[in-house]
């Protein structure tokens, strides 16, 4: 089969986000030796201070919430050939977005105190796509290592990444996991795209959505499943908006 | 019918954990929930169980499975089989379970040839047990699948302090050759066939009809969508209700490679038609698009489509979709009992 | 009563692919080639025609394809395949040498044999040209088993016609009414021929209903207008068939995916016949 056997230069960005899918990478372990094989790193915050504007894939994390940030998103999106978003932040707004549907003020006195005036924070933390144009999605909070690796490996081999469109109850399942409803709990698998090999209650809590919502989730018997197991309307919506923020603003707003 | 008092079926049981090369495995419980899984020692065994997650069908046809190993370098150039044969010895299944691997048996093996489920599945024993509690979910009774005189190697009925054991092959006599058994009296065997008949009294569900008329009540009631609609409202599209039951079979096959494109292998991996893309083809097309189009596929699957293949209405009324499902709209007794009224209405 | 040739077995099923050899490729369209495929450790597919293959490529996947080269014709098989995802990316990928991997030939099909003495119609559309000419070029090398046989062909537009070499001998064969048409012709593309959808081919047909046997693919919404002008023609449903195409992820009906109510395409089909096919409610809608 023809392949370019020249390694893509990659670069990794972030914004506003705990870094923690940068930390994923760097505990890939042996699986970062076989990364660097295939690609050439060209800056990575976490790992090495070197640092190059030359780069055809660009992994973005966290979210977007301030014009400072969206100048810096446009340069790195003109510089590469490939964009691709890491992490619930950057895909779904992630828990950034939670305060999207809160009260502003309140909002920013709580993260910033009384310095709060003083930051140019946007109302709303958005995901990269709405700020440019974003290629590929590696949704997650933090993000799945083995996704990761596919989605590389798929790049350099010039094949068009996807995600999983089942949601995460079906890993769930093929684990033997005991369902959180079965517990006493509650859970947002039945919503949320898989691919995470439902790690979440496989360690024995739930899902809590970090992979945003399935193509078309059945919000309706969802919510129904939630207030059955004794959430208050207001309890379901504010466990939903964690992460589903962003996707159902969006979605209204459609 | 032998009987074996039950700290000799213990020794026995270990055993075969210490010498037979192949492993034993059995219903025991996690810690949450009963399941099959891997005993070291016979006091893990639940043979009181009611019901486990998944069916020891994940023995023979497991839910995720290399298939094919390829490598593509030039001068290894391979694409190989590469299937685990291991073979087990599975203690403790229900019988609706041993119906299930009958019809499994009869699809994987002798009617496709599957061959990743045939090298697993030959060597392997099935020790069922007679039912002892029975899951509120369940309604095997009236499927006629709460007993079974077929299908296993050998069969466990709990008596006072002995197991009464019924012997269904010569894998299973071989078993017990070198076991202390007597041979039951007229009295035991009796005890055996007052339990077998006690449990079909405990289900507390049932369909309201013989099953044998399942398949011409699907055929009528395809097109009685507001029972349909009902469940499938609900329906979160999860495919738990497919990968929780014993006759399921439905499979994707994906690539994993090993980061590299020349060395990778081909898995198959445990699907369900609920899932919103499983009838989805390249090009945008979904031919069952509409979830209700999706959750009915599962049960005319069960009650029609399959019977009419192969002979066997498929589904052994275990109750594992209707626990899991946690929208509760999966319980194909329920909806098949809703069908019937519907159509007789 | 000619010969009938029989399907290969292959026996139990363990999921390993044959390697073969690309020998040859060439380009129709933009996004349409035919590939020819060598089986590197047997002579001959032994295929019948309208069956399938699952053709995989190492790191990216397994799709099915129809045989669209007739088991009459000598060398290597072909299959004609539309750039349309993952799989069939990487197959527009590959160069002459490269290795795949084969499973097959699945799927059951109808006699032609059963034909015999009877006129034959062919009806297809787009890629449906690709299964269909496996049975057409069957047919053509049996000619004289065979009253009238008559092909229609559509395509969108000009440039998007499949194998259009071979296109030109049969519009100017004499042993088969060939008529094709094309949905529209777009500026820059110049066409002196039909233009309409396929069905407005079939009015214009002299068909003896009795002794007429079809064969039709083509997109799904194809069928059903396709359908309704063979019911104008009034050939009895018995004699009309059709290949259709679901996602496939085993070939050898266990995988669930190709269901069709209780039918398997891979199995049953992909040749179905419309008797059978027609009360099948997921067949046609
Ligand atoms: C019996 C049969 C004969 C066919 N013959 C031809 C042919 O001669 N020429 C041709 O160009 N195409 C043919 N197709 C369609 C072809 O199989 C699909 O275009 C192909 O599977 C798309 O795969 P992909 O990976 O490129 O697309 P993706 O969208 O990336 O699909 C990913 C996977 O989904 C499944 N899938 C998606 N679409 C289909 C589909 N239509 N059918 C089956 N599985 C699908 C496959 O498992 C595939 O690997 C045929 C299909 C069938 C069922
Ligand atoms: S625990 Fe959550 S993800 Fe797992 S099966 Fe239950 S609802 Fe689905
Ligand atoms: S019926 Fe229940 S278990 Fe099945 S897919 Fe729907 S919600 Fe999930
Ligand atoms: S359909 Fe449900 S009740 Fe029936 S066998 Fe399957 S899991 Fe058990
Ligand atoms: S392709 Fe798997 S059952 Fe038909």
């Amino acid at each position: 089969m023809s392949q370019t056997k020249m390694k893509p230069r990659v670069a990794f960005f972030d914004f506003t986000g705990c870094e923690g899918d940068q930390l994923q990478i760097i505990n890939l372990e042996e699986k970062l030796l076989k990364l660097v094989e295939i690609v050439d790193i060209v800056s990575f915050r976490e790992a090495t201070s070197a640092h190059s504007d030359d780069y055809q894939i660009a992994f973005v994390e966290g979210s977007i919430s301030r014009d400072h940030d969206a100048e810096r998103l446009e340069e790195i999106r003109s510089n590469a050939d490939t964009l691709v978003a890491l992490g619930s932040c950057a895909t779904i707004g992630g828990i950034n977005a939670v305060r999207n549907s809160q009260d502003f003020d309140t909002v920013q006195k709580r993260a910033y105190g009384d310095d709060a005036d003083r930051i140019d924070s946007w109302e709303d933390a958005k995901p990269a796509a709405e700020v440019v144009e974003v290629e590929y999605e590696i949704p997650g909070c933090p993000i799945d290592k083995d996704e990761f690796l596919r989605v590389v490996t798929d790049l350099v081999q010039g094949r068009e990444p996807s995600l999983p469109k089942y949601p995460v109850c079906l890993e769930c399942k093929l684990n033997e996991n005991t369902c959180a409803f079965l517990r006493e709990d509650i859970c947002l698998g039945p919503v949320t795209r898989g691919g995470c090999d439902a790690v979440c209650v496989s360690e024995g809590t739930r899902c809590w959505g970090c992979r945003g919502l399935i193509d078309n989730p059945n919000e309706n018997a969802a919510f129904d499943v939630l207030e059955e197991h004794g959430l208050s309307v207001e309890e379901v919506t504010e466990f939903y908006n964690m992460y589903f923020g962003w996707q159902q603003t969006a979605e209204v707003e459609q | 019918m032998k009987i074996l008092a039950k700290y000799e079926f213990d020794e026995l049981v270990n055993k075969w954990i210490a010498e037979d090369p192949r492993e034993v495995v059995g219903a025991t419980h996690d810690g949450t929930k009963f399941v099959f899984d891997d005993i070291d020692d016979a006091e893990e065994l639940r043979l009181d169980y009611d019901l486990t997650m998944l069916s020891p069908k994940k023995y023979f046809f497991p839910q995720r499975e290399r298939l094919v190993q390829y490598d593509t370098n030039e001068n290894d150039y391979a694409m190989v089989q590469d299937w685990s044969e291991e073979s087990r010895i599975i203690v403790g299944i229900h019988p609706y379970d041993l119906v299930a691997i009958e019809q499994l048996d009869d699809i994987f093996i002798d009617a496709q040839g599957d061959e990743p489920y045939r090298r697993k599945r030959e060597n392997s024993v099935l020790i069922g047990v007679t039912m002892q509690s029975v899951s509120e979910h369940s309604f095997a009774a009236s499927m006629g699948t709460a007993r079974t005189e077929t299908g296993y190697d050998l069969l466990v009925t709990e008596l006072e302090d002995t197991y009464a054991i019924e012997i269904g092959s010569e894998k299973g006599s071989g078993l017990l050759e070198e076991a202390p058994t007597k041979e039951a009296s007229l009295e035991e065997v009796e005890a055996v066939e007052e339990q077998k008949a006690a449990v079909e009294s405990k289900f507390e569900k049932g369909i309201e009809f013989s099953p044998k008329q399942l398949p011409s009540l699907l055929k009528e009631g395809y097109d009685a969508v507001e029972v349909w609609d009902e469940y499938a409202d609900g329906c979160l599209s999860c495919g738990t209700c497919n990968v929780v039951c014993p006759t399921c079979y439905c499979f994707n096959v994906d690539v994993v490679d090993y980061m590299t494109d020349e060395v990778g292998e081909t898995r198959r991996r445990w699907d369900g038609c609920l899932l919103e893309e499983f009838a989805a083809v390249a090009g945008g097309e979904n031919f069952r698009e509409e979830r209700v189009a999706r959750h009915r596929h599962r049960l005319m699957r069960k009650g029609n489509y399959l019977y009419e293949r192969f002979g066997d209405i498929a589904c052994v009324g275990c109750g594992r979709c209707t626990k899991q499902c946690v929208a509760d709209v999966a319980d194909p007794s329920e909806i098949y009992n809703e069908l019937w009224r519907s159509v007789n209405a | 009563m000619p010969e009938k040739i029989e399907a290969t077995d292959h026996g139990p099923v363990h999921y390993e692919p044959e390697p073969a050899t690309l020998v040859r490729r060439e380009a129709f369209t933009d996004g349409d080639s035919v590939f020819a495929f060598e089986l590197q450790e047997r002579d001959t597919l032994g295929h019948l025609p309208g069956q399938f293959v699952q053709l995989f490529i190492p790191g990216v996947g397994e799709a099915p394809f129809s045989v669209s080269s007739s088991p009459t014709d000598e060398g290597p098989f072909e299959l004609c395949i539309r750039e349309v995802g993952k799989v069939t990316n990487a197959i527009h990928d590959l160069e002459v040498g490269d290795t795949v991997g084969i499973r097959g030939p699945f799927g059951e099909v109808c006699d032609i044999e059963t034909f015999a003495d009877n006129d034959v119609l062919f009806i297809a559309g787009g890629i449906g040209l690709a299964p269909l000419r496996s049975m057409i070029n069957y047919v053509l090398a049996h000619r004289d088993w065979f009253d009238d046989v008559t092909v229609l062909y559509g395509c969108k537009e000009p440039a998007e016609m499949l194998y259009p070499a071979e296109v030109r001998q049969w519009e100017q064969s004499d042993i088969i009414d060939f008529r094709m048409t094309v949905d529209g012709v777009p500026e820059g593309q110049t066409w002196d021929g039909n233009v309409g959808v396929i069905t407005t081919l079939i009015p214009g047909l002299n068909l003896d209903p009795e002794n007429t046997y079809t064969v039709v693919c083509g997109p799904p919404v194809m069928f059903q207008f396709v359908q309704q002008e063979l019911d104008e023609k009034e050939i009895p449903h018995e004699q009309i068939y059709l290949s259709l195409e679901r996602r496939m992820h085993c070939g050898v009906g266990l995988c669930g995916h190709c269901q069709i109510n209780d039918l398997y395409v891979c199995q049953d089909g992909p040749v179905f016949n419309y008797e059978v096919i027609k009360n099948r409610p997921e067949a046609l809608s």
